[in-house]
């Protein structure tokens, strides 16, 4: 168990088989190879997010539906020297709360996102979120998600870096390989501490209580499905020959909001 | 911080010693399927839900990856390695 967590309310409240305590892993293990727990805030959002909210020994805050990022983005500002980790669902971040996002990478806010994406929502019965799959079954599509009706899923990280430009960090892992997932987080903090801007990472995430999948078809669709829709890596960072890459220099060329 | 300590089933197969969480255990299966040589199964210990705990020692011998430490949810299994016996003449 990463020393960042709570030992005291574990087991933790989420499904068996979640992936969101597996993301947090990853979180949690970037936070102890960073060494950087007592300078962390964690803000969760609303959704299946927020039964993190006693997780880790980490001040906690719990907000709704997005707004995790502008709290995380006050106390930033408030306080520059602390690390501020924003962590959401795909319903938090894509649906509800997409004004909070699209702010924050078009203003190189200097805080992280982590974002679960298991392409339903699921605490509140599993109807369709923006991340569900072309042809997914679930409470609102009984037949299968149409993408002529209701369009194609949102993809967070290429839409960060696109509105964000250089000075942004997007990337996107997956619980199925939780050590690039915790690579990925980690150069994320690190993005943030070093002051270079926005950073991004969205984590493909399970969902058997909802998606009624057994173990095996649960790792088929994180794996092989959800990749598929949603691919694997990162969307910039620093820039292609090694020098990172500022988001005044974003501002300077005009690829910014400048 | 005050820890909390979590009694272990403790199973030695192959070249891991697999430690079993049952407090923390709920039964999810991710590491059996996740499991490259298949030795993870079902026993009829259960954990603080009620449902079967998984141990090694059903299929191939464990090869110590560790994949199904990484792979648990809910930090139930931790792997130890078996060091190699270097007195042994190959």
């Amino acid at each position: 168990m990463p020393r960042s967590w709570a030992t005291e309310n574990k087991p933790h409240r989420f499904c068996p088989g979640c992936g969101h305590p597996l993301a947090l892993k990853a979180l949690g293990e970037a936070v102890d190879d960073l060494d950087i727990q007592g300078r962390v805030i964690f803000g969760c959002d609303i959704g299946c997010s927020l039964l993190a909210w006693d997780f880790f020994n980490l001040d906690s805050v719990q907000t709704h539906h997005g707004r995790t990022i502008p709290v995380m983005v006050g106390m930033k500002r408030a306080r520059p020297g602390l690390i501020c980790v924003a962590y959401m669902g795909d319903g938090g971040g894509y649906a509800i709360g997409a004004q909070h996002l699209v702010s924050a990478a078009l203003r190189h806010e200097q805080i992280t996102v982590l974002l679960a994406n298991n392409s339903i929502y699921a605490m509140t019965g599993g109807q369709m979120a923006p991340t569900t799959l072309p042809g997914q079954k679930t409470e609102t599509t009984p037949f299968g998600r149409d993408p002529e009706k209701t369009g194609r899923p949102t993809r967070g990280p290429e839409m960060a870096r696109l509105l964000g430009g250089e000075g942004v960090y997007a990337a996107r892992g997956t619980v199925a390989n939780v050590r690039q997932l915790k690579n990925y987080v980690k150069k994320a903090l690190r993005h943030q501490m070093e002051g270079r801007g926005f950073s991004f990472v969205e984590a493909l995430s399970t969902c058997p209580t909802n998606w009624r999948t057994g173990a095996a078809e649960t790792w088929e669709w994180v794996e092989k499905k959800m990749p598929a829709e949603f691919p694997l890596g990162e969307f910039g960072g620093d820039a292609p020959d090694g020098r990172a890459s500022r988001p005044e220099s974003v501002l300077r060329e005009g690829g910014g909001e400048g | 911080m005050p820890g909390k300590d979590f009694a272990a089933h403790k199973y030695v197969d192959g070249r891991g010693v697999f430690y079993l969480f049952p407090a923390l255990c709920k039964g999810c299966g991710l590491c059996l399927e996740k499991c490259p040589v298949d030795t993870i199964g079902w026993t009829e210990r259960t954990g603080f839900l009620g449902t079967s705990t998984p141990a090694p020692g059903f299929g191939d011998p464990c090869i110590a990856c560790r994949l199904c430490e990484f792979v648990c949810p809910d930090c139930a299994i931790r792997i130890d390695k078996i060091a190699p016996d270097k007195t042994r003449v190959h």
